[in-house]
């Protein structure tokens, strides 16, 4: 295929955010809404900058995009309001990078807010009214499935099938994320002070928690929490100027392999496959030249797959990474140090907590650590971030730098 | 017992699919140009992109590709529950998914992948059936 020019490191992140109250709103007598979760986001990573609101010539967003801009009184001259489910955001910042790489904006906004714990169950933010019967109904809506859990279970299953794991290996994942998570106070899981089911989990813990879906039991799924958050992505001339750190987008790429999982081919197999090799080559980079990783994990197999399809193990031995302790504290490859969407947060669509946790470990701004326990920043300075959207369907792939 | 699931809404392309299941026929769209089967049904051949779609009727036999086991569920299902949903291969290619027949799910490890499958229609009303594969022997 080719291609033009190289977009690497044609813009930066300059600045991340989270609006002010995240996670299990509701249970310290709160009630956010997503619109409030993302005003606070976009203002904090304005004042954090130092870039003016009205400097936003880009906004990017998983369909907010037009009432985002009208919110904050702009006339964006590029507007992009991709909602593909959680990588949304990774996928708007390729998007802002090739935007600015064109020539035809300078500084971009991402922006999230999902009050998914506030407003649980009461439908979450896509396109039009959907009359119509969509023919993927036909195929699954007869059939007892209630949500992403028990749709996950069947890849479990089949890598289970398939490499001869076993659902322990996947509680690894869970039990070293949640050691990541009790390093970062915002994270519900960080004490049993945060959450009465905080604090330490052992894989026996994990197994013998409430079934969810065969053989997932409640540790292998994520959090349902409200998260709002923002970053910015600007040219480097302008990144140069800030008080903040950037970081340097080295690589991105984007792919799908289905909408409906009814579709999906091979269920141990995703498109980060496709979209990490886009991303590496824009790179120049590889797996092994990684030195920390962002994993989306909405389920413990989502991490274990993705860590296959970003290549940084061989097939069949992602959990390998967790139950090894590379991806730990202290281990050679941390995967996930905000504590995860397993531990941290998870509001629906997590792309965006990958996002600011990859930049502030490559930023040096990571270190949540407080009344004398250990923070989180490690030495990283380069990382690759992947989001899944849908029911292992979409995903992008970003390769960060530090310097 | 009336029958209290959901059931997919009938969309306007998908008569044959219907009207076969009300005499226990498991129909599903065929591509005439490239000859494979494809479903769910789509408006064109999602393989080599023909129109010239038509409907075929399919063996109802196929082989198990993935299970679980639904803990949390609700409505109909929720008094079910747990039950075991599935993916089958069928034989003339592509996927369904079903809630699996004929298996312990309280013994989920003993379900084998790759185990034989043959569909049967379950009644909701006198204008519709729905599909269901069940594990038989080979």
């Amino acid at each position: 295929m080719p291609v033009a020019h190289n977009l690497s490191r044609m813009a930066a992140i300059v600045g991340a955010a989270e609006s002010n109250e995240i996670g299990f709103t509701p249970e310290r007598g709160l009630r956010i809404t997503s619109l409030q979760h993302h005003i606070e986001a976009i203002k904090n990573v304005c004042d954090y900058t130092g870039i003016p609101i009205s400097d936003i010539e880009g906004i990017f967003s998983a369909g907010w995009s037009s009432e985002l801009a009208e919110h904050l009184g702009l006339r964006p001259n590029y507007i992009d309001t991709t909602s593909v489910g959680g990588c949304s955001f990774q996928i708007h910042v390729h998007h802002a990078l090739a935007a600015i790489a064109a020539g035809i904006i300078d500084v971009a906004l991402v922006s999230h807010g999902e009050a998914g714990r506030s407003y649980r169950g009461q439908g979450g933010r896509g396109g039009g009214g959907r009359g119509e019967v969509s023919p993927g109904e036909l195929a699954t809506a007869a059939y007892g499935t209630f949500g992403a859990p028990s749709q996950y279970a069947h890849a479990m299953v089949r890598h289970m099938h398939a490499f001869g794991t076993t659902p322990e290996d996947f509680a690894h994942v869970a039990v070293v994320t949640r050691q990541w998570a009790m390093l970062n106070p915002r994270a519900v899981m960080f004490s049993k002070e945060t959450d009465p089911n905080g604090g330490p989990i052992t894989v026996e813990s994990v197994q013998n928690g409430p079934m969810i879906a065969w053989p997932m039991t409640i540790s292998h799924c994520c959090l349902v929490c409200d998260h709002g958050g923002a970053v910015i992505v600007a040219r480097p001339e302008i990144a140069h100027s800030l008080k903040t750190q950037p970081v340097w987008i080295a690589g991105a790429g984007e792919s799908m392999g289905h909408s409906n999982i009814v579709e999906m081919a091979d269920f141990t197999a995703t498109s980060a496959a496709q979209s990490s090799r886009i991303a590496y080559e824009m790179a120049g980079l590889g797996p092994q030249d990684m030195d920390m990783a962002m994993i989306y994990d909405s389920f413990t197999i989502t991490a274990a797959i993705t860590a296959e399809m970003l290549g940084l193990v061989p097939r069949g031995k992602g959990h390998t990474l967790w139950k090894e302790g590379h991806a730990a504290p202290g281990g050679d490859l941390p995967i996930n140090t905000n504590g995860g969407g397993l531990s941290f947060n998870h509001s629906g669509m997590y792309g965006m907590q990958l996002l600011i946790e990859a930049y502030r470990q490559l930023s040096g701004t990571a270190e949540d650590g407080v009344n004398g326990i250990e923070g989180k920043q490690t030495s990283a300075s380069t990382c690759v971030v992947n989001g899944t959207g849908g029911t292992l369907s979409t995903t992008g792939t970003l390769v960060l730098e530090s310097n | 017992m009336a029958y209290n699931k959901p059931v997919p809404r009938k969309g306007q392309h998908h008569e044959p699919f219907w009207e076969g299941a009300k005499q226990g026929k498991l129909m599903v769209p065929r591509c005439n140009d490239c000859g494979r089967v494809h479903w769910y049904p789509r408006l064109i051949c999602p393989y080599c992109h023909s129109t010239n779609l038509d409907w075929t009727q399919a063996s109802g036999e196929g082989t198990l590709y993935t299970y679980a086991v639904q803990h949390r569920a609700f409505g109909g299902w929720g008094e079910e529950a747990p039950y075991v949903t599935a993916y089958v291969d069928l034989l003339e290619g592509d996927r369904m998914m079903t809630v699996l027949r004929g298996v312990d799910p309280s013994r989920p490890q003993d379900i084998q992948i790759g185990c034989k499958v043959r569909v049967e229609f379950e009644k909701v009303d006198d204008e519709t059936f729905l599909p269901f594969w069940r594990v038989v022997e080979d």
